[in-house]
């Protein structure tokens, strides 16, 4: 048992020790911005930088900056020479080359605002492409327009191959263009999610970042090589000049290196989120840049080497963990066999009970309790999944008291909880009650039907007939309001924040929910004759016999009901979600939906757990507080 | 006794007759009966509205609410359905898939849950039990994760697994609470006569138990054919896409322009929904009194 504890002790420290560590910058700027666009010398040692900050900053291998020269406006591109000169494209309208002692051999002003250039070292190809202009242009070296390329579709991407036989574009039709030197196109595929980058090695091999996650290699008649899957949109990719290997970045931070048969060989995080990622041409540096104005450089053949390392530690784990449960598994068998020797064959004389109790088991387990813990332990820590998760201690409950969109959902759920218990228990009673004083059977029957009936609709084609309702011009309701001389009543019913809870809470108008209606019938039905009987033979008229038998017997349903009630308001958001998505402004808020936001539109996983677990609390308090008083009642 | 007693009188009253000896004044029935009256009308009157303006075009449908759709508007039903047919038959098919699977594993569970003994029988269903307890917001995001990680997102899969994997829970407890009620001696004599479990099982236990799997299977089918989150999150391409999502989709791309299109879509959806109702009402009715009234 002892050795046990330890082997466990010993993995942890050894999971502990391999956490990785963030690497530091080789440069930042002053201000966090973007940079926007990287270019590396020939020879792998320096590097030039392009900022948000309407500057070029040429870098040495030490990170020192040799110049820096100010453009009127967002550099949008920068490309190295061979000779030490420097392009320079930015949004102020130039394209100019920059001399070794970092001022502007010449300038042209290109009329538009200058979004993409790429330039080989040697300066023979220099492309350039312009706001809305659909083309490429190529440049001689003194600047002047030598060939326009015509893509016929904005261009969201572009580059030349090292060695300036190949020009990459993406389109914005999700297409990507590869010509050749003199301009013709050679060919055209199609790519799954728009282009945020391309880049084509010698051979004409092409890469595509996409929205979609996806980096995705190419051949150079158009025929598709491999796909790697990243974690976030990817915002950068590129390809060494023999196209042994591919890099890219993406949107959460994470650098990528992988290879034309689709594997990833190694990955890191870094903050903020990434925006360029180059090899120097030699293939052995890597360059990485982010949106918080910081330059990484990482040396290749170490990476590889980590990547490899990084495997072979994830195998040792796997390796250690499969020992570790033999161990424990080997343990606890000696300890049965030794003091409770009967339990072996109690279980084998079982086998088949517990045979049969394995799928549903496994999906259990597997399904519903894995993921509860995982949240439960999450909560704790900035979550990504894939990466490294930040433990971060209470901060995400901390966080969650000072959110506005909290405080306002937890207000709005408040008169949800109101309205929706007695959405829940007046209308369905009384028309329970309704149905129960009939006197035809038959009608009954065809009352308590008709009911169901208002469930044939899906439940969310039932919703958006309501938001039709609803609508300003067109709904029924306005439109209703106006025949009856009630005009000036009528009113944007869910665009206004002052009516827009109220007209979610209104949505389903009589409120006379099916669940509610059977339970509370069964209910009155299974009450006995002879109470009733004898109340009236007392003389008790209908009224009183409800107030005094009716809804003291009724009590367990309303309690399932509230129970069930309270648990699912506190749930639900879907409704929200559809028929508003939470404004106008913050008025339609819940928390449910914070949490759904978080996880979806700003991949706050940690926070969304939290959220998650303290809905999860709230809903326990009621079950156990509704169990407490069910077993007073009782 | 109190629960014992609302089972047993389900949705056959059948010792209801002579109840009420006295007779309240006939007026006293007729006000019931237009409140009723009232209140159907108001419930079932968002569905007329669609059904009556899915026939007509936006100008008919601006000139009269409640006016009869002349002449009937028939293409609204051919572009509607062209747009949301893939989306219904998709979530048809993952609806009866889902729902077979969680009746299967229902059956099976209810069953050693009610007639085996075994060790650890009481900490395993006290497991099941505390499932309960756990609301899907708190595994709405790990599950999305984890099934992120097991490579089924955007697959048919995670929308049958994850309905399998929660079905079952309700399905087992309805199996295990009837299966229970169900005599040992029949179970016994079979067995003297030869029979193995499996034939016990699936020659006696299911045939008897054929009305539970049935409330359960459309318990299980309308749940699934209502999911709208968990695709949402999930399911990315349009050719997998449910039902709820499609909808909302294609609201957004019709919306207010061609408003008879897209209450025929509405239609259109509702279908399987009629189907299923149409035969199996008055076991969803059973499902939802009994299966409420035992949680």
């Amino acid at each position: 048992m002892r050795k046990v504890i330890f082997i466990l002790m010993l993995m942890a420290a050894f999971l502990l020790a391999v956490q990785p560590v963030l690497a530091e910058p080789l440069w930042k700027m002053g201000k966090e911005l973007t940079i926007n666009s990287l270019s590396v010398s020939e020879d792998g040692t320096n590097v030039a930088a392009g900022t948000q900050d309407a500057t070029a900053v040429l870098l040495d291998k030490d990170g020192a900056v040799t110049y820096e020269y100010a453009a009127k406006n967002v550099v949008t591109g920068v490309s190295l020479l061979a000779s030490g000169q420097m392009l320079v494209a930015s949004d102020d309208q130039t394209v100019s080359l920059i001399g070794s002692d970092g001022k502007p051999v010449w300038s042209k002003n290109m009329k538009k605002l200058v979004k993409l250039l790429s330039a080989t070292a040697d300066g023979q190809v220099i492309a350039v492409s312009l706001f809305r202009s659909n083309a490429v242009l190529l440049l001689d070296m003194q600047g002047e327009i030598v060939k326009e390329i015509p893509v016929g579709i904005d261009i969201t991407s572009m580059q030349v191959s090292a060695g300036g036989e190949w020009i990459a574009a993406g389109g914005a039709d999700q297409y990507l263009y590869l010509y050749n030197r003199e301009g013709q196109l050679v060919s055209k595929a199609s790519v799954t999610g728009g282009i945020n980058e391309v880049a084509v090695s010698g051979d004409g091999i092409t890469v595509v970042g996409t929205t979609e996650n996806t980096a995705v290699a190419f051949d150079s008649s158009g025929k598709k090589l491999s796909e790697i899957a990243a974690k976030d949109v990817i915002t950068s990719v590129h390809i060494t000049k023999d196209a042994g290997y591919i890099a890219y970045a993406d949107y959460s931070g994470n650098y990528y290196i992988g290879n034309l048969s689709g594997r990833e060989l190694w990955t890191a995080k870094e903050a903020g989120a990434g925006r360029q990622i180059r090899f120097s041409p030699d293939g052995k540096s890597l360059y990485a840049a982010s949106d918080k104005g910081a330059v990484f450089r990482y040396d290749v053949g170490h990476l590889l080497q980590s990547g490899e390392k990084a495997a072979a530690r994830k195998r040792a784990v796997q390796i250690g963990a499969v020992v570790a449960g033999f161990a424990i598994l080997i343990g606890f068998l000696i300890w049965v066999k030794t003091y409770k020797p009967h339990i072996p064959k109690r279980l084998w004389k079982d086998k088949y009970a517990y045979f049969m109790l394995l799928p549903s088991f496994t999906l259990i387990f597997l399904f519903l309790y894995y993921p509860s813990f995982s949240g439960l332990y999450h909560s704790l820590y900035k979550w990504n999944p894939g990466g490294r998760s930040e433990f971060v201690g209470l901060a995400n409950f901390q966080r969650m008291l000072g959110d506005p969109y909290v405080a306002k959902g937890s207000f709005n759920l408040l008169i949800l909880i109101v309205t929706g218990l007695f959405k829940t228990l007046v209308p369905p009673l009384l028309v329970a009650e309704l149905i129960y004083h009939l006197r035809n059977k038959r009608a009954q029957y065809l009352f308590r039907t008709s009911f169901v009936i208002s469930m044939v609709i899906p439940s969310v084609g039932f919703l958006l007939v309501w938001q039709d309702l609803y609508d300003p011009n067109m709904g029924l309701i306005n439109k209703t309001l106006e025949a009856i001389g009630l005009g000036s009543l009528s009113h944007p019913w869910l665009g206004d924040s002052k009516t827009a809870l109220w007209a979610i809470i209104f949505m389903g108008f009589p409120f006379v929910g099916i669940m509610q209606l059977l339970v509370m019938y069964s209910g009155l039905i299974a009450i006995p004759e002879e109470v009733i009987e004898a109340v009236r033979m007392d003389g008790a008229r209908p009224m009183r016999i409800i107030r005094s038998i009716h809804l003291p017997l009724l009590s367990g349903q309303f309690k399932l009901l509230i129970v069930l009630a309270l648990i699912g308001i506190v749930q639900d958001f879907g409704s929200i979600l559809i028929v508003t998505g939470g404004g106008p402004m913050d008025s339609t808020y819940v928390p449910a939906l914070q949490m759904y936001y978080a996880a979806t539109k700003f991949s706050d996983l940690g926070y969304a757990s939290a959220l998650g677990v303290s809905m999860f609390l709230v809903i326990l308090l009621i079950t156990v507080l509704n169990m407490k008083f069910i077993k007073s009642a009782e | 006794m109190q629960k014992k007693a609302v089972l047993a009188a389900g949705f056959q009253q059948t010792k209801a007759a002579g109840r009420r000896r006295f007779k309240p004044a006939v007026w006293h029935q007729t006000i019931l009966y237009l409140v009723l009256g009232l209140f159907v009308f108001l419930t079932v009157a968002p569905i007329l509205f669609t059904l009556f303006s899915s026939f007509k075009n936006n100008a008919q449908i601006l000139g009269g609410f409640w006016s009869l759709p002349k002449p009937l508007q028939l293409e609204n039903y051919a572009i509607a359905f062209s747009a949301v047919w893939r989306y219904t038959a998709n979530t048809v098919v993952y609806s009866v898939v889902g729902s077979v699977l969680v009746v299967l594993l229902s059956a099976v569970s209810g069953y050693t849950f009610a007639k085996k003994d075994f060790l650890g029988k009481e900490v395993l269903f006290l497991m099941m039990l505390a499932i309960m307890m756990i609301p899907g917001v708190l595994t709405l995001i790990p599950s999305y994760v984890l099934y992120s990680d097991l490579g089924l997102i955007n697959t048919p899969w995670v929308i049958i697994i994850s309905a399998a994997a929660g079905g079952q829970i309700f399905g087992t407890f309805l199996c295990r609470s009837f299966m229970g009620g169900l005599s040992n001696e029949l179970f016994d004599s079979a067995k003297i006569d030869g029979a193995s479990e499996y034939t016990v099982f699936v020659k006696i236990v299911i045939p008897l138990t054929v009305p539970v799997l049935m409330t359960l299977f459309i318990m299980s089918s309308v749940g699934i054919y209502n999911d709208y989150i968990w695709p949402l999150l999930t399911i990315k391409s349009n050719e997998i896409q449910m039902i709820g999502v499609g909808l909302t989709q294609f609201k957004n791309q019709f919306g207010i322009s061609d408003m008879g299109v897209e209450f025929a879509a509405y239609m259109i959806s509702s279908i399987p929904l009629v189907v299923l109702f149409s035969f199996g009402m008055k076991y969803y009715i059973q499902g939802l009194t009994q299966g409420a009234l035992k949680i």
